[in-house]
């Protein structure tokens, strides 16, 4: 049954103005009810001063909060000036009570201002609590009665926090509500009288309050510390308003409801010796736009709430005094969406359901549907019956996708407006949206346009991108669709989140522009780096960043570590990084010529390094596979540039080897065949060396998968490999026949289908079957026999590999 | 109306209930929407359960009371109402004691079968009559619709799905207009306040009719889900086996709750494809694993112990009985059935031992 929080007479708290007492108004943050009657007291009382729960040293960041061309969500954000960087967020939505206060103050001229915590002690505090949490984490070494009380501790604060929640939820099922969310919106939302609102308010945060009080002191005495604090420091904000002499009725105190009767005035104020006592971390405070469904994901009181935009569109309707509206408009926007999607639906589904959603409101003695009766109406009406049939609809009308706006001229930090400027110019400002959109780039010279910085516009777009890449910043992030996609083609995703806006800020401490701090980015790194490969990541880093001071550096590093470098692997890649920085460095417009020498020298040691690292495990022989690649694709690609001689004589000395990885040396064999390099006499003889009776069955099948794994086109066309590859196959004893199956099946299992068709038809020419016989031989299901014995090599075992 | 006849196999809800319906008249004294027997309050406290003047309402739909109560507001803006779910969630029952509570009367029924004609909705005649005098009002049939206009009252049309299309298609005009007119009769006759469809219809059967957007639009619709936890579904089977055993004078005695626990969790688990615990995947068998079959299972059992056994449910009764209800296509459900008994139930210990010894026998 609906019936309010009992309140007993002559328990009244103290709340309007009345005598020598200020305006106290207890809002619960992000409340559309809250804001709209807010203001009509503010009409009202007409307060010369308006005080609202905020950071007291961001008080200069109102005016700009409610500055002409601002649009909510955004966010009040503090951070620390050094590092690690802590932040505290205060995001604003059209509707939060605090910012129509903002609003009415610039309107009618009287001073707003935060009254709460400065926000550098405020971030001191949070951090004490952080760490008593994470004490009890780190505590497993600690001894045991030591343990055993903060498991108590902690427990018992699980238990204050379970019971806190379920007196919410008892309020609620009292009220004959599903949840408090329900009841609150049943309650307060759609109570049109601001007095009431007012009252009732208070009086159920005063009420909760006095029932959990105890408790809390008891059970998370450090909460329940910063909230004695915060609001002593909020009395004092008060007194010294009254002090100055401002008459106590013309100033109106907003805050969260919770907070209400610890400023009532029967407390005294926190002394300025106390204040001067509290701890200090330095802080910055800047604005930033936010999101609703930011908003929508932090859920719990004051932080956010779970339908930002339907709250929006309650805003809205309040204003125009036609709350009568609601259902009507959110339904409507459901059908439209549907509609959008191809689902069709029709107006006069949309009035049932607006029908269906009155009549539960009714039976619970309302006449205004809330958003739970909304959705089940919607659910019923226009999914039939199908919640999932509604549900994107659902989460587009209730969340939404909108973000905040802050204009030119609205002060943030430096790199925040140094990137705004250079979307601006890169004409990318539409792709900062909520909504994840692809952005396709052509780094080549455009030259249909007039203007220079037109025709390298996409270059410019594609540098920008990295930076924020390098920087952490979540904006952009790169997409390889297709791996033979051409060296001038990017691909970018773009999505603009209040993360990413953090992210942004936090890099504020390196620079206080994007190229400033990305460039600073690549010198910490370089600093720590002690990696070839790493360097050379880096140098092609800072080009992608365009920061040629920074690759000029990366490059010495580079050097500087390459003169003792010794693994192959590493050298290798380092090479292939560079190798494509010098192919495509004209692209970026870079002059990579000056890293022509270090390219070589690179090449020569990784070169002379390979038969060495070639004396390897099969485990490593995989990594040394894919740096060999890599080696041979830069003496390929750079033949004019490096000492491919060197390069050969390493290869065939490898392939010829017999004390290296049997594998790598067939796949040095491969790369020689395929550079026909070798006759084909000379490979015959290498092939039946390799593949001859008593080489053991590891190393002969090992050879041949190396050789298999590059051109096979190369293998398939000469039969003659093959008839050897048979003839070996044929000579081995069972026991080695089995052993080699191991790296047979591994290096045919990389082969396509077809392939596999042409071997097995060479080999069905081998052993002189006809083209249709061995086509059926392939087709023809397994035999009983044929399986019993596949099965039975499940129990081979592999534990001499 | 339905005659109250002692010996009658199954009586409707408004007679079995009468008690509690009285006790909720004398008690209710909020306003009743036209046509209604009781306010929408009190229909709910009759469908969720409760207290009114001293008398224990028994709950009849356990677990969702949201839904019931959005059929109930459906109800009231004289929407006709749709529910939709698998066989066996409890549709049928709902909508029956819907209309008791509301109406008094749950006997306007059609059940809609694949043989339902279009005459069965709407009128047919009595052709000797029709015949011998001509079209008059006393040769005129009227369907449960028919009559349901004509008084106020709902009507239920059961199995809304099985019926063909075109004959699903009639209810279109009644429903947008609430009118039926007899052209032979040169008249045409309104609803009165209060008319209203309760429809049921099965998703995932063989044998059902989709049902078109246009008639679809026509209802406010509900997807009845199977009961969400153990503890409701046991609540519902325990309740409705003590009633129906109560109906049915079956001579043997309520199975043991351990055994209803048992009997429900190898159902959920079954249905939900995966072990309680969540921890291993079952496979689910081709038929449909409801509560109903639950409810039935434990009766058949009770009535198998009663006539043959010890008057006692034993494993025996129970595995015959699990046997019939998840065995439905011989090979495939065998198997997978045999797969849940070696490798969950058989893990279970030995409580569960005599239970699985009994299956396994039965499954062969």
């Amino acid at each position: 049954m609906a019936s309010t929080v009992q309140c007993m007479p002559g328990d009244e708290r103290l709340i309007s103005g009345g005598e020598g007492h200020v305006h106290l108004f207890g809002v619960r943050h992000l409340s559309p009810a809250g804001a709209y009657h807010l203001r009509t007291l503010l009409d009202q009382v007409k307060p010369s001063v308006v005080l609202v729960e905020g950071p007291s040293d961001a008080t200069e960041w109102i005016s700009q909060l409610s500055a002409k061309g601002v649009v909510p969500p955004v966010a009040l954000m503090a951070y620390t000036e050094s590092l690690p960087v802590r932040t505290l967020l205060y995001p604003f939505a059209s509707y939060s009570p605090e910012y129509e206060a903002f609003r009415w103050a610039a309107a009618n001229g009287a001073d707003a201002a935060f009254i709460d915590l400065p926000s550098d002690i405020s971030v001191t505090l949070y951090e004490y609590r952080k760490q008593a949490l994470l004490e009890r984490q780190e505590s497993e070494q600690a001894d045991e009665v030591l343990q055993a009380a903060r498991e108590e501790a902690f427990e018992s604060k699980r238990q204050y926090y379970t019971r806190q929640h379920q007196l919410y939820e008892q309020i609620a099922q009292l009220a004959g509500e599903q949840n408090y969310e329900s009841y609150w919106e049943r309650h307060f939302e759609h109570d049109g009288k601001m007095e009431g609102y007012r009252h009732e308010i208070t009086e159920l945060s005063w009420q909760m309050r006095r029932l959990l009080e105890d408790d809390e002191r008891k059970a998370d005495p450090i909460e329940s510390a910063v909230n004695e604090v915060r609001e002593s420091y909020m009395r004092l904000e008060i007194s010294r308003r009254l002090a100055a002499g401002i008459p106590p009725e013309k100033i109106v105190v907003v805050t969260g409801a919770h907070h209400v009767s610890g400023l009532d005035g029967s407390l005294a104020p926190m002394t300025e010796q106390e204040l001067a006592k509290l701890p200090r971390t330095p802080t910055k405070r800047t604005l930033m736009p936010y999101s609703y469904y930011k908003l929508s994901s932090q859920s719990g009181y004051g932080a956010g709430n779970p339908a930002p935009a339907y709250f929006e569109l309650m805003w809205d309707c309040l204003q125009d005094g036609a709350l009568d509206n609601l259902p009507s408009l959110y339904l409507s926007h459901i059908a439209q969406r549907l509609r959008e999607q191809g689902t069709y639906r029709s107006t006069a589904s949309v009035i049932e359901g607006v029908r269906l959603a009155q009549t539960l409101a009714s039976l619970r003695g309302s006449n205004q549907p809330i958003l739970e009766d909304l959705r089940d109406a919607a659910v019923v009406t226009l999914g039939y019956g199908e919640r999932s049939v509604v549900a994107e609809a659902m989460v587009r009308t209730e969340i939404g996708t909108s973000i905040g706006f802050l204009p030119e001229g609205i002060s943030q930090t430096p790199i925040q407006d140094d990137l705004n400027r250079q979307l601006k110019r890169l004409k990318l400002t539409k792709y900062k949206s909520a909504v994840a959109t692809d952005l396709e780039l052509d780094l080549r010279e455009n030259r249909r346009v007039k203007t220079k910085e037109l025709a390298y516009q996409d270059l410019e777009r594609s540098i920008l991108l990295h930076r924020l890449e390098l920087l952490g910043v979540s904006f952009a992030s790169r997409r390889t669709l297709r791996s033979d996609a051409p060296a001038w083609s990017e691909h970018w995703v773009l999505q603009w989140t209040p993360e990413a806006e953090i992210q942004l800020i936090e890099s504020t401490l390196k620079g206080e522009t994007i190229e400033w701090a990305a460039a600073y980015a690549i010198r910490e790194r370089l600093a720590g780096c002690a990696d070839v490969a790493e360097a050379a990541k880096l140098v092609r880093l800072s080009c992608d960043c365009g920061l040629t001071a920074c690759m000029e550096e990366a490059r010495a590093a580079l050097q500087r570590l390459s003169v003792d470098g010794q693994q192959f692997t590493a050298l290798a890649q380092a090479a292939f990084e560079l190798s494509a920085l010098v192919h495509y460095g004209s692209l970026r417009r870079t002059d990579t010529e000056v890293l022509v020498p270090l390219l070589q020298q690179l090449f020569f040691r990784a070169a002379l390094l390979l038969v060495d690292a070639a004396g390897c495990s099969d485990d490593a022989a995989t990594q040394m596979l894919s740096a060999i690649h890599q080696l041979h694709t830069v003496s390929q690609d750079q033949h004019e540039r490096i000492d491919d001689e060197v390069w050969q004589r390493q290869l065939w000395e490898l392939a010829s080897r017999d004390d290296r990885n049997a594998r790598l040396s067939g796949y040095a064999f491969a790369i020689m065949l395929e550079r026909h390099a070798v006759t084909e006499e000379a490979c015959e003889q290498e092939v039946s060396r390799r593949l001859s009776p008593g080489i053991p069955a590891d190393l002969g099948a090992g050879w041949f998968e190396g050789l298999s794994l590059r051109n096979r086109y190369a293998l398939l066309s000469r039969p003659s490999l093959w008839r050897q590859l048979d003839s070996y196959i044929q000579s081995l004893e069972p026991e080695q026949f089995r052993r080699s199956l191991v790296f047979l099946r591994r290096s045919f299992g990389a082969f396509e289908p077809r392939e596999k068709a042409a071997v097995a038809e060479l080999l069905g020419d081998l052993w002189g079957a006809s083209a249709s016989m061995e086509a059926e031989a392939l087709q023809e299901p397994l035999t009983d026999d044929e399986q019993t014995a596949i099965a039975a090599l499940d129990d081979f075992d592999f534990g001499d590999f | 109306m339905a005659q109250a006849a002692t010996n009658a196999l199954r009586l409707p809800a408004e007679v079995l209930y009468a008690h509690e319906l009285e006790a909720l008249k004398e008690t209710d004294k909020a306003p009743r929407p036209a046509g209604w027997q009781l306010s929408p309050r009190a229909v709910l406290t009759f469908i969720t359960g409760g207290t009114a003047g001293g008398v224990t309402i028994t709950p009849k739909y356990i677990g969702h009371s949201r839904l019931v109560e959005i059929a109930i507001a459906t109800l009231l803006t004289d929407r006709a109402l749709l529910l939709i779910g698998e066989p066996g969630t409890a549709k049928s029952w709902l909508s029956e004691n819907l209309t008791a509570a509301i109406h008094g009367s749950s006997s306007k029924v059609i059940q809609g079968t694949a043989g339902t004609t279009e005459e069965q909705i709407r009128y047919s005649w009595n052709y000797a009559m029709l015949l011998a005098n001509g079209p008059s009002e006393q040769a005129l049939i009227k369907s449960p619709i028919y009559r349901a206009m004509e008084e106020g009252g709902i009507a239920r049309f059961e199995e809304i799905s099985r019926c063909a299309s075109e004959v699903q298609d009639a209810l279109i005009s009644i429903l947008s207009e609430k009118t039926i007119s007899v052209p032979e009769l040169g008249q045409e006759l309104s609803a009165s306040k209060g008319f209203s469809i309760i429809a049921t219809a099965n998703t995932r059967d063989r044998g059902v009719n989709e049902m078109s957007s246009a008639l679809k639009r026509r209802f406010n619709s509900i997807v009845l889900p199977a009961p969400a936890d153990l503890e409701t579904e046991l609540d519902i089977v325990r309740r409705r086996v003590r009633e129906l055993s109560n109906s049915y004078e079956i001579g043997a005695a309520l199975p043991a709750d351990d055994t209803i626990r048992k009997v429900v969790t190898i159902f959920r688990e079954l249905r939900l494809g995966t072990t309680l615990d969540s921890k291993e995947k079952v496979k689910a068998p081709s038929g449909v694993i409801s509560t109903a079959e639950a409810i039935s299972l434990l009766t058949g059992s009770m009535a198998l112990a009663a006539s043959f056994g010890s008057g006692e449910v034993e494993e025996g009764d129970l595995a015959a009985g699990l046997q019939g209800a998840i065995v439905k296509d011989e090979e495939k459900d065998r198997l997978v059935w045999k797969d849940y008994l070696e490798n969950v139930m058989k893990k279970r210990g030995s409580e569960w031992r005599p239970l699985y010894n009994a299956c396994r026998e039965m499954n062969g």
